[in-house]
């Protein structure tokens, strides 16, 4: 699971609504994970991006070089597209959970493939 | 079928001419071993339209799926391989290279006739003698000399209850198979199509709730790269074979796989642009939960003014007209997404990625189903085609999101 796609991810637990995201990550299993670079993609990208969420989760995963916030003029800063493009992309997680903030429930992932299937009881009418 | 052939040689010849420039293209290609993309490409854009024209029966049909047939193939084909590709390319080029009246008779070449009956007419005629008829009629008309071991060319004939085609096919394998694909699950034409109609822009998230083996989202990434794509299984077993595709045709960092329901997607409101599903349906799968919930659940991630392409079965249709009838659409209220929009909407000559010459019957045909798939919610059906997946037949519907769900 790439942490843009963690980006994404939000909790469905009853009741929960918005406060469902983030996700808090937690990680056994790292790899980093060489991939192409393509700048315009990367820049297409940064507006979607939940920079709080990503902040949190690059914290957890201890990296280092995370930008606070796109920087003005971002599409043409190299520098500042290759460090999200590593951060967002070739960052993968294999094992580990995530949590939803309001219900605590645990989604665990394995192989690299977050399990966000919910109980019966769990889901919303 | 004797005058299918005495009519009108000119088609035929124009149709040779046509098969032997795609020929020699296709050599072309596998000998420098280019990508073979633009060729696909080019025959699946027909691939919806000619699945179209299948359902209309009459004998002078057949023309036009001749001429389909011909930059497109239905049915197995015979394509030489190996050495042989060398000579037949000399072959090709000598032979048009020859005086303009010499090359336009073709005069030269020697064919086959494959003929394949089904259907009441199968017991009017057996295969063998529409065979011969079309054979020997060809020979009087062209002057070609039969060749049944190896010939030139072959002449694919079928007649069914529903249709009758005349083809020349051009490759040995279907054309749904893919190198990049090691498990398939949909046939890769009709993914590929779905991915068209779409409207996948570059930057966009694309979102296949159903993924099951990743057939979409594979024909989806090799055509548009540059964007974000994420598939959805409840599947422990279909997850672990989209992987295992991802794997094999290079795009595990182009393609997310995660494991959800399509009735509850961890995804927050309006986060989606692009949704491409193939609702499965048939014995085989048991759906827990019916289409409305799934059209729900998706209706609620998609951005307005956001695409979801559905390939869903009649069922699904009849159950989702019913569904229609009952509620009136909500964008009644909403002013300027009210009727007016909608017959925008409804219009079959608006956005859509595939641009051909479209056949009267073929528009007519398509206002009908348009008009029978009622909008779900804020979802407006925009076109709507139907297509034969082999033994059923299916709807590619697409819809797009005009505004908020209401409450």
């Amino acid at each position: 699971m790439k942490l843009l796609t963690h980006n994404l991810l939000s909790s469905h637990v009853r009741g929960v609504g918005p406060r469902g995201f983030p996700l808090r990550l937690q990680a056994t299993e790292v790899r980093i994970n060489p991939v192409e670079f393509n700048p315009d993609f990367v820049a297409r990208m940064i507006p979607k991006v939940e920079w709080a969420a990503l902040l949190e989760a690059a914290d957890t995963l201890h990296l280092i070089e995370v930008p606070k916030e796109p920087i003005e003029g971002y599409e043409h800063d190299e520098e500042f597209l290759r460090k999200m493009h590593h951060i967002l992309l070739e960052v993968e997680v294999l094992e580990g959970t995530l949590q939803c903030p309001e219900s605590g429930r645990l989604f665990p992932i394995s192989r690299g493939i977050p399990n966000m299937l919910l109980s019966d009881e769990e889901t919303e009418t | 079928m004797q005058r299918l052939i005495n009519d009108d040689p000119e088609s035929w010849l124009k149709a040779i001419s046509i098969w032997k420039n795609l020929e020699l293209d296709a050599k072309k290609e596998k000998l420098s071993q280019k990508d073979a993309n633009p060729l696909k490409r080019k025959m699946g854009e027909n691939d919806v339209i000619v699945a179209k024209k299948l359902e209309t029966e009459q004998m002078h049909e057949i023309r036009e799926n001749k001429e389909c047939q011909l930059e497109k193939q239905i049915e197995a084909a015979a394509l030489e391989q190996g050495h042989r590709i060398t000579k037949r390319q000399e072959f090709l080029e000598e032979d048009l290279q020859k005086d303009a009246v010499g090359s336009r008779t073709h005069s030269d070449l020697t064919f086959r006739v494959s003929c394949r009956c089904s259907g009441a007419i199968a017991k009017t005629f057996t295969a063998q003698e529409v065979g011969r008829v079309f054979g020997i009629a060809l020979m009087k008309q062209f002057g070609w000399k039969a060749d049944l071991r190896n010939p030139n060319l072959e002449v694919f004939i079928h007649l069914s209850d529903i249709y009758s085609v005349v083809g020349i096919p051009m490759f040995r394998v279907p054309l749904a198979s893919r190198a990049y694909i090691k498990t398939a699950g949909l046939r890769s034409t009709t993914a590929w199509a779905m991915a068209c109609l779409a409207e996948i822009k570059a930057g966009a998230f694309v979102l296949d709730p159903m993924c099951g083996l990743g057939t979409i989202l594979l024909e989806a990434a090799k055509e548009w790269p540059d964007v974000y794509y994420v598939g959805a299984d409840v599947s422990d077993s279909q997850l672990l074979g989209a992987c295992d595709n991802l794997k094999a045709a290079g795009l595990k960092d182009k393609i997310e796989l995660i494991k959800a329901s399509v009735t509850e997607l961890p995804l927050p409101s309006e986060s989606v642009d692009t949704i491409i599903s193939d609702i499965p349906f048939g014995k085989k799968f048991k759906l827990g939960e019916d289409i409305k919930s799934i059209l729900q659940e998706m209706e609620r991630v998609l951005h307005i003014g956001g695409t979801a392409v559905l390939l869903l079965s009649e069922d699904h249709c009849r159950r989702l007209r019913d569904h229609g009838g009952t509620s009136i659409p909500l964008n009644c209220r909403e002013g300027h997404a009210g009727e007016p929009g909608s017959e925008e909407c409804l219009n079959p000559e608006g956005k859509t990625g595939i641009s051909d010459p479209v056949s009267p019957s073929f528009a007519a045909s398509n206002q009908d189903s348009l008009d029978r798939m009622p909008p779900f919610g804020s979802l407006v059906p925009v076109e709507c085609y139907k297509v034969s997946l082999g033994k059923t037949d299916a709807f590619m519907c697409k819809y797009k999101k005009l505004h908020s769900p209401g409450p």
